[in-house]
């Protein structure tokens, strides 16, 4: 009996292999047809309708600069008539991917897209690329792929720059002792581009001070891999706090902490706060209101304003100029592995209790909060 | 004849369901139903309906696997690790299903040999092989070649004369049809002679001319699609694997067997059937499935990363529930399963394309999920053949000869749609 089945089965799985061999064998046929032309530089000069569809793709909302994105698309794009629809991928890089073949599909005029990974979208962007479709990487660069047109970010060597640089300041004002200081440190997801560039550019300025003995991380994590937070997750990098105030801080003083955004602050300072410490500078990035309570009440230190709304406009313009088939205005190149991409740099500021007020009085969100003291 | 019509009509519930949605969809988008968005559709979901082809095993044989999407993303890092490290494509994909397939059998050691509940075994493989993919990859994004893109993301070549046509993909559309005609008119023809049962002619040649219609139809706009664009690569894959395993399930002994033990396990060791065996079989099967997945999935992604397959033992598993399998066991099929899936994935498509929020299309397909089986219990409940028993009983047979349990080698192997078990009787 079972002999029969394996025998069948020997046969089935012979034939499965068979089945898949012929679907792949077409491969080396189709190697050289596949490239096609990048007409993207072309189309681009052509330009679009004032009234097309404009697709924007975004990961997932996990802080207040995307629910920012989230209102401030639709308002600049409708303002200059682009139809247009913004989306988010919470449920992971799958679901970006087939967004944007769903955008291509509703016959978008140009592509804005924030990536969940800067790496896994080459195949939907070459699609967009066949079909001339301008595609802006916005806030995190796309890489690997020739199929991306332009970036919009803001200088992230300068944000690690002000995160590092803050952090010193920090150390020097509240820690009311002399060097040297015990440092923890903490980055972003190490699928996320900029994540890496933020705490490169912010151990330019520390590791000096670790390598003269003025800082000293007494978990002795400091590689990237080490103090990195996968997805951004603020709980993840909380249990990571947790284990290292108990493996080493039941003696000493924790005298600082380096954050790269603020909903992680956020859970390190709970994590801090659990272990019976006083929260030391902490600094951030992003501008989250919460955090911006926690400035304005002293606990946390600094954090990195990135105004999404200044972002938002440098994209939308970009858009504006492609469709009336000009180049759009650029300051600078990135080189994304594959090209080096015209890029839009916006800079940043540092914003602690001192121009708390001063940085967000304008904004309708956070000024009220910002400026409640003062 | 207004009974019978309904009858035939309720056989298809799960497909006209889904025509339905994709008709809706088209009249609401206008672009739901170009080659393209259906090309998008089936490259972006492969994945899914591949792990579902696997889980349905699973899930008839009374497990469940909740390591799918770590596996997944396990077998994806070695490949693309394997690839950058020099290693031909071709050999890395080849080591990728290998290891798939220890993994698998790693899971089914526990299960058969040790005896630990599948849930657990998978809860753990899931932690597990998602620690060894980022450990492996250090929780990046690791690039692959052209090859494994291209299984991916291409579709069918170009060959042959130039006849304005994808020739690959009419040639494929035809067998298909000549098939669905042949196994139809062989159907009869045994029926005839056993002296069974049959149903109307215009019966018949209603489905045939229904289902051949949508063979053709996609046909026709895959072959005219733009060059590139026509039936994609992961497609095929997939045929081919819902081929073999509704064969699988349908014709042989094992598949019975499956079927046996997920109905009642006792009663199947008593009438010796190697449970162990099986449960060691499907495990290890759904690790080879599993690679398959990972495969077309970093293929289309052009890469391997750190969150691949979060989520997707849950879109397989719902993908099954959807298509009819029973929670406990006994009950489901391959092809039912796949257009659980296809449903769901339209209805996600459908709905990015109409511009709905990710947060309500959550929401919706939730209910779908909810509705799709509440409908199914409910009729259950009335003394009303289930739906998906109904769908499952015509794709097998004429839905009035629903003999169940017997083994009937001279039936035409009518591969893509057969239950053979129909344990859900002993279980109502």
């Amino acid at each position: 009996m079972m002999n029969i089945a394996r025998r069948k089965l020997v046969t089935v799985t012979a034939a499965a292999a068979i089945g898949l061999a012929l679907a792949t064998s077409g491969c080396s046929q189709r190697a050289g047809s596949e490239g096609g032309a990048s007409p993207s530089d072309s189309s681009a000069e052509k330009g679009f309708a004032a009234d097309s569809f404009i697709g924007v793709s975004l990961p997932q909302k996990t802080s207040q600069n995307w629910e920012d994105a989230q209102s401030l698309f639709p308002q600049k794009l409708d303002e200059l008539g682009f139809k247009n629809q913004v989306q988010f991928a919470n449920g992971g890089v799958s679901e970006q991917q087939n967004q944007i073949n769903a955008l291509i599909t509703r016959d978008a005029k140009a592509l804005i897209v924030g990536p969940i990974d800067s790496a896994q979208l080459a195949s939907q962007l070459s699609q967009a690329a066949s079909q001339g479709i301008p595609v802006i990487s916005y806030d995190r660069m796309i890489t690997d792929t020739k199929d991306v047109d332009y970036l919009v970010t803001f200088q992230p060597q300068e944000v690690g720059k002000l995160q590092g640089q803050s952090l010193l300041e920090g150390l020097e004002a509240k820690a009311g002792h002399p060097a040297p200081y015990n440092v923890e440190l903490f980055a972003g997801s190490p699928d996320d581009n900029n994540a890496k560039i933020f705490y490169e550019s912010a151990m330019e300025e520390l590791q000096p001070k670790i390598d003269d003995g003025t800082l000293v991380v007494q978990s002795g994590q400091t590689s990237f891999q080490q103090v990195a937070t996968q997805g951004w997750k603020p709980e993840t990098a909380q249990k990571r706090m947790d284990a290292i105030l108990t493996a080493n801080y039941s003696g000493a003083t924790l005298d600082g902490v380096l954050s790269p955004n603020d909903t992680i602050a956020r859970g390190l300072i709970t994590s801090i706060r659990n272990a019976g410490k006083e929260v030391p500078p902490m600094t951030g990035q992003d501008s989250d209101p919460e955090s911006i309570k926690l400035i304005a009440e002293g606990v946390q230190y600094s954090t990195v304003n990135k105004p999404t709304v200044e972002q938002v406009d440098a994209s939308v313009k970009m858009v504006e100029a492609l469709s009336k088939g000009e180049t759009p205005k650029t300051n600078g190149e990135s080189d994304n592995g594959s090209k080096k991409l015209p890029t839009q740099f916006l800079s940043p500021t540092l914003v602690t209790q001192e121009n708390l007020c001063e940085v967000y009085e304008e904004d309708p969100v956070r000024g009220p909060i910002a400026c409640a003291n003062s | 004849m207004g009974s019978l019509l309904s009858r035939n009509l309720r056989q298809f519930g799960m497909v006209i369901a889904l025509a339905a949605l994709l008709v809706f969809f088209q009249v609401r988008t206008g672009v739901a139903l170009t080659p393209g968005n259906i090309s998008n559709i089936i490259q972006g979901n492969a994945y899914v309906l591949i792990l579902a082809v696997g889980m349905v095993l699973i899930i008839i044989a009374g497990h469940i696997d909740l390591s799918v999407g770590s596996v997944a993303a396990f077998v994806g890092v070695t490949v693309a690790l394997l690839t950058q490290s020099g290693v031909p494509w071709a050999l890395a994909v080849l080591i990728g299903l290998v290891v798939g397939i220890g993994v698998g059998a790693w899971q089914g050691f526990w299960v058969a040999a040790v005896g630990i509940p599948a849930f657990i075994v998978t809860l753990a493989g899931m932690l597990l092989f998602r620690g060894l993919n980022q450990v492996l990859g250090k929780s990046q994004t690791i690039p692959v070649p052209d090859g494994i893109i291209y299984l991916g993301t291409a579709s069918v070549p170009e060959v042959g004369p130039n006849t304005g046509f994808n020739n690959i993909t009419v040639l494929l559309g035809l067998l298909g049809v000549a098939a669905l005609i042949f196994f139809e008119v062989r159907k009869r023809r045994n029926a005839t002679r056993l002296g069974a049962p049959i149903g109307p002619v215009w019966a018949s040649v209603l489905k045939v001319v229904l289902i051949g219609g949508v063979i053709l139809l996609a046909t026709y706009l895959f072959a005219t699609a733009p060059i590139g664009r026509s039936f994609p690569i992961p497609g095929l894959i997939l045929i081919v694997l819902v081929i073999v395993y509704a064969f699988v399930m349908a014709r042989t002994p094992l598949g019975r067997h499956i079927y046996a033990v997920g109905g009642n396990r006792a009663a199947a060791q008593l009438t010796g059937v190697n449970v162990r065996r099986v449960n060691f079989f499907v495990l290890t099967n759904m690790g080879f499935l599993s690679a398959i997945a990972a495969i077309v999935f970093v293929g289309r992604s052009t890469s391997s990363g750190a969150y691949d397959g979060q989520g997707w033992e849950l879109d397989a598993i719902a993908a099954v529930f959807i298509g009819g399998a029973a929670v406990s066991g006994g009950i489901g099929t391959v092809i039912a399963s796949v257009i659980g899936g296809l449903v769901i994935a339209v209805l996600n498509n459908g709905l990015q394309l109409l511009g709905v929020q990710n947060d309500i299309t959550q929401v919706i397909k939730g209910l779908v999920l909810l509705l799709a089986v509440a409908l199914d219990v409910y009729n259950k409940k009335q003394g009303k053949p289930s739906i998906i028993g109904l769908v499952q009983r015509g794709m097998r047979r004429s839905a009035g000869t629903g003999e169940t349990g017997v083994v009937d080698t001279t039936q035409p192997a009518q591969p893509a749609a057969e239950a053979p078990v129909d344990t859900s009787s002993s279980r109502q």
